[in-house]
């Protein structure tokens, strides 16, 4: 560090004042860096700028208060900011003018709060709303894969505390680089996929485990660009009283911080998530990791239930990236009023923990409550009654200050509006088509052995071995778990009953297609959408609401840029084709590793409703003799596909979305579930018509006869195993039993369908190709076995 | 007084230690050449005692109510003067 | 008594949380279950007032030191004498999961010897290691001596859930054979885990889903009263908590969980 620029306070505690006055730019650029503040020269001047009309100079509180809630985490800065696009046109915020935008126009009468508070609150039934969120917690998860995994799960819980919901569900989506990965080509700071997934998978089950919340839905994915970029997306759903959803923090009003102590832990999260990850990660960024503890937690989560159900608080927030910094600063500048804080009141783990520390630390399981004076007592008596420690460390004022006293001295005071307008990034985008071609290669045959392969490929793979470590039960009320059918098939998504007096249900689904992203973002957004939405509908969901979740790599290299913003125009165009209405989303950008950028990953996770449970329909084969319709139109869109992976090929024909007709078709399934005529639904998605119909025999225990020429496909497309294997979109497998057939029949009229097979008693998979020869001969238990063998049972 | 003392709680010999077992699975895998492991916990206590003899006796009293069962775990400690 | 007045009560501590589903299931039986904090147990006497105590499934105090431990020796130290008496008054106790670990710790079972001894039993990290969400089938193994399976026919097969990490019953190596030699004698078996058709597991995995010794998933005291059980019944409840209820084209009304709420709470109307 250098000398000249920090000036130590004679004071019995540490606090520097910073010479940003006297600062040139690459002395600014130096302080940013030295500080750990992760903001850039624009930036820093325009922290210059304020202070010079102030006419002093910053303390370290006042510096990292800025660098905290400038941070890419807490303030969106590429979402929100400007873009050049390729065309030469100007973009102002992705974020309204793509993904809100959608919202806005869909317009839907059961959106209560999107976009603007700790998570989307959609309308459940009669007096209840439910709460959605998901994130991300990417690089924690790199550094300590168990810790980073499990405050990424306690992290998103208590997104959903933050507006006073009771989490009831979570959910979580993991990518992974090759288990295999040779552990030689690994550079210096990458920990091998297996050690990584295994602390992942840990870390998920031990959070949502012991605070006594069900894992419900997700999943796994591997891609080569995941070793050095370790994806862990953390979902939560929670349920709350519409009326208990209660904003009205007023100045006098007593800020109280209650939950876990604060320490040094998780020191520069939040800029250090802005920062691409390099080998010195590791030693430089320990300090980031955050402890978990998810039995602090609990008695923290039945506390704020009390308090919410006692109507005594006037807002709540949660302590994520930022801690304190953005938790206060958001709460005042949401009520338009000013935050004045006594600091040594926050309690601390241990001594010696200078005020700037303090009040950045991410320190896990704290949450920030907002009261009247009268109800003070009463709040803090709950806490004590659940032992859980609260302390009152402040109040809103009327002046839109924050001002800080630590020990008697004042060692921060800031403008609130200042805080939040940050100057607006401006970035370049570029994208370049990547010049693929589609593959040729002779039709194979016999397709049995590639069926085979691809139900063993860690993609399509049975993941029972991990999701058995999470428990889905907890709580009593999953009506529709991970697996289903009379051998563990896998579900197309969760149903919850969430209250006793009612038979609606919630249904939670996502979506995620990362390979097509290889090819163009664009489609990949687009298949996200879809899948999310059919795999929600194959179960019996409908009004569905969405959530997006970004990976993306470092958006200031304008063509990590370029493909977000493609995706982002998809994201609009098919969440308004489906009228389905995003409420919450995150991104998380910068994911880069010495290995290179992540691919670009949309992960979409879908809620709907189910007027009654009993409603609901699973995957597997019921009822031999029934028939096997096929939904949806077939295209030859294998690019990306499992079939051409299993060749090592990628191609270009990525799979499309036709949103109005997916769309009809969709409302079209859910007549035909509604009206009791399926038996079974499955969605089809990677590995097409052959992997999804396999999962529905061998879930079931029964055999099945599928003719492909019967397949409606697309005029050019003409071999078996394209068919088969053919990835296109918005496709489903529905088993019908035959008394139904004309009604059935009748009530798809108008989407394209076609009867194309049979459930046989017989423990047998048979499949004739487009020229009536059989292409797959295999037992049921064989398929069974494959799907199985990768990871286990 | 103070003193520190250092209790381990391991299992019984003869009991199966599946962590142990696992553990040494990776191990293994990572190509060490490990014949076995076994797991066993490790606590650190300070507490006060007017002489060692008490404080002895006060450890082996919270091993054998609390932090060991007898049934599987055997338990050992060692308990010194704080420095 | 009357089942509308029989009480319930629920204990709760740091890191339960089964304790609303396990409500819920008594709640829909017709009596007055309530969950209390041990504090307000203490407190309050609600032991006293109470007919039967039920111990839910979570991790209690993030179950460190063993799973269950902290709580069992917290609920002799704080609860010893009220429990006592309320065990000696034949009022019923029930250990779901982290609930048995929490009994078994407390020396109350098998409880060969009374209450208040050391632990004769112990719950073991599963064999093969890890936390395992998933149903399982019981063999109901009692002749009469529990009062938590009387509407549970001898031989019948239960499907419940199980979820936990350290589910593995074990005896003293040197004392297995005469121990379990001594739960038959006192008729204190109550479940093992075997097949859809009721053929034990004889160890085999995942049939017996954590190693178990003899399967045993659930057992009793001699005075048929106290009651633990790994499995949740209260996820078998209702029909439509049942993972292959889309099967059967809708779901059944219950589901086998329910037969122990209703045995418990049948015993308590009629005895007191």
């Amino acid at each position: 560090m250098s000398r000249r620029l920090y000036v130590r306070r004679s004071l019995p505690f540490d606090l520097y004042e910073v010479k940003i006055l006297e600062a040139d730019n690459r002395d600014l650029l130096r302080i940013s860096e030295e500080m750990g503040l992760a903001l850039n020269l624009q930036e820093m001047r325009s922290v210059k700028e304020y202070f010079s009309k102030v006419g002093r100079n910053p303390t370290d509180v006042e510096l990292q208060t800025i660098g905290q809630t400038w941070s890419e985490h807490c303030y969106h800065k590429t979402f929100k900011g400007t873009i050049e696009t390729p065309e030469g046109k100007e973009v102002r915020s992705l974020l309204k003018t793509y993904i809100i935008k959608a919202t806005k126009e869909i317009n839907a009468p059961w959106c209560i709060s999107v976009f603007e508070d700790n998570a989307g609150i959609v309308h459940f039934d009669g007096d209840y709303a439910i709460a959605a969120k998901v994130e991300t917690h990417n690089h924690p998860s790199a550094i300590e894969p168990f810790g980073g995994a499990a405050t990424g799960v306690g992290g998103v819980i208590r997104d959903v505390l933050g507006v006073w919901a009771d989490p009831i569900a979570c959910t979580d989506v993991l990518g992974f680089g090759p288990l295999d990965y040779d552990q030689k080509r690994l550079p210096p700071g990458v920990k091998h996929p297996k050690y990584i997934f295994r602390g992942v998978v840990a870390g998920i089950g031990h959070y949502g485990n012991n605070m006594g919340i069900p894992t419900v839905n997700g999943s796994i994915y591997f891609d080569e660009s995941y070793t050095g970029n370790v994806v862990v997306y953390c979902g939560c759903v929670g349920i709350l009283p519409v009326e208990r959803y209660v904003k009205d923090a007023k100045p006098g009003d007593f800020i109280i911080l209650a939950g876990g102590r604060t320490g040094r832990d998780g020191i520069h999260g939040v800029t250090f998530a802005s920062l691409e990850l390099t080998e010195e990660s590791e030693t430089v960024s320990r300090p980031a990791v955050q402890i978990a503890n998810p039995i602090e937690e609990e008695k923290l989560k039945r506390a704020i239930i009390t308090v919410r159900d006692m109507g005594l608080g006037t807002s709540i927030t949660d302590l994520g990236g930022g801690g304190l910094s953005s938790a206060v600063g958001e709460t005042a500048h949401k009520f338009g009023c000013g935050a004045y804080l006594e600091l040594e009141r926050v309690p601390l783990k241990y001594l010696g923990i200078a005020p700037w520390e303090i009040y950045i630390s991410e320190s896990q399981e704290r949450m920030l409550l907002t009261v009247r004076e009268r109800d003070l007592e009463k709040v803090l008596e709950v806490f004590r009654d659940e032992e859980v420690e609260a302390t009152p460390i402040g109040r809103l004022t009327v002046d839109g200050r924050l001002r800080i006293k630590y020990q008697g001295y004042m060692v921060a005071d800031l403008d609130v509006g200042f805080l939040f307008s940050p100057p607006q990034v401006r970035r370049a985008a570029e994208w370049v088509r990547p010049q693929l071609t589609e593959p040729r290669f002779p039709e194979p045959q016999d397709l049995t052995g590639d069926l085979l392969k691809i139900l063993a490929s860690p993609n399509v793979a049975s993941k029972e071995r991990v999701v058995r470590t999470y428990d889905h039960e907890v709580k009593g009320n999953t009506v529709l778990k991970p697996f289903c059918g009379k051998y563990d098939g896998p579900s197309d998504a969760a149903v919850l009953k969430p209250l006793d007096t009612s038979w609606r249900g919630l249904v939670i689904s996502c979506g995620m297609n990362p390979r097509y992203g290889k090819i163009d973002p664009y489609w990949m957004a687009a298949s996200a959408i879809d899948e999310a939405i059919r795999n929600n509908t194959a179960v019996g969901g409908r009004r569905i609401s969405l959530l997006d979740n970004f990976v993306w790599g470092n958006p200031e290299k304008p063509d990590r840029l370029g493909s977000l913003l493609r995706a982002c125009r998809a994201c609009y165009k098919f969440a308004k084709g489906f009228g389905a209405p995003f409420i919450s989303g995150k991104d998380s950008l910068y994911n880069e590793s010495p290995l290179g950028p992540v691919t670009p990953t949309l992960l979409i996770t879908a809620i709907g409703v189910i007027p009654d449970v009993r409603r609901t329909v699973s995957m597997d084969l019921k009822e031999p003799g029934s028939l096997l319709y096929l939904v949806g139109r077939t295209y030859p869109e294998l690019g990306g596909s499992e079939y051409y992976k299993l060749r090592g090929l990628i191609g270009r024909s990525v799979p499309k979305v036709r949103v109005e007709e997916a769309a009809k078709t969709m409302k079209a399934v859910i007549r035909a579930i509604d009206s009791g005529y399926v038996k079974a639904c499955h969605d089809l998605s990677e590995g097409g018509l052959g992997v999804a119909a396999a999962e529905m025999a061998f879930s079931g225990g029964l055999g099945l006869e599928i003719n492909l020429s019967r397949v409606k496909v697309s005029s050019e497309l003409s071999r078996s195993d394209y068919v088969l294997f053919s990835e296109s979109n918005s496709r489903f497998l529905i088993e019908v039993p035959e008394r139904f057939r004309d009604e059935f029949e009748a009530l798809m009229e108008g989407s394209p369908f076609s009867l194309i097979g049979r459930v046989r008693a017989e423990d047998w998979f048979s499949i004739y190709g487009l020229d009536g020869s059989r292409v797959v001969d295999v037992s049921v238990r064989e398929l069974r076995a494959a799907w199985k063998s990768t990871f286990g049972g | 007084m103070e003193y520190i003392a250092r209790v381990e709680v391991s299992l019984k010999p003869g009991h199966s230690d599946p962590e142990g077992e696992t553990t040494k699975n990776s191990l293994k895998e990572l190509n060490y050449p490990v014949r076995d492991v076994r797991v066993s916990k490790v606590y650190l206590i300070r507490l006060e005692a007017s002489s060692v003899e008490e404080a002895e006796s006060l450890v082996d009293e919270m091993c054998r109510r609390l932090l060991a069962n007898p049934v599987k775990d055997d338990y050992k400690f060692k308990v010194e003067e704080k420095p | 008594m009357k089942k509308e007045d029989v009480r319930v009560c629920i204990l709760r501590v740091g890191g339960t949380n089964c304790d609303v589903e396990t409500k819920r299931a008594f709640t829909e039986l017709g009596v007055r279950a309530k969950v209390y904090h041990i504090n307000q147990v203490l407190k309050q006497r609600v032991l006293q007032n109470s007919e039967a105590l039920v111990i839910p499934g979570g991790f209690s105090y993030g179950d460190y030191v063993r799973a269950g431990a902290i709580l069992a020796k917290g609920l002799l130290a704080k609860l010893g004498k009220d429990l006592e008496r309320f065990i000696d008054e034949g009022k019923p106790v029930l250990g779901i999961c982290n609930g048995f670990q929490v009994l078994v710790e407390a020396g109350l079972l098998p409880g060969f010897n009374g209450m208040g001894s050391h632990p004769e039993a112990a719950l073991a990290t599963n064999i093969p290691v890890g936390y395992r969400c998933r149903w399982v089938y019981l063999r109901h193994e009692n002749r009469g001596n529990c009062v938590f399976t009387s509407k549970v026919s001898r031989g019948a097969v239960l499907k419940i859930p199980i979820a936990h990490a350290e589910g593995r019953f074990i005896f003293p190596r040197d004392k297995e054979r005469r121990y379990l030699e001594k739960l038959y004698e006192n008729d204190q078996l109550v479940f093992r885990y075997c097949d859809e058709d009721g053929e034990y597991a004889e160890g085999r995995y995942p049939i017996n889903p954590n190693g178990s010794f003899h399967d045993i998933a659930g057992i009793c005291s001699p005075t048929g009263t106290i009651f633990g059980l790994m499995p949740h019944p209260e996820r078998a409840y209702y029909g439509w908590q049942l993972p292959d209820w889309t099967r059967m084209g809708s779901p059944p009304t219950y589901g086998d969980g329910r037969l122990i709420f209703e045995s418990m709470v049948d015993y308590v109307v009629k005895s007191f």
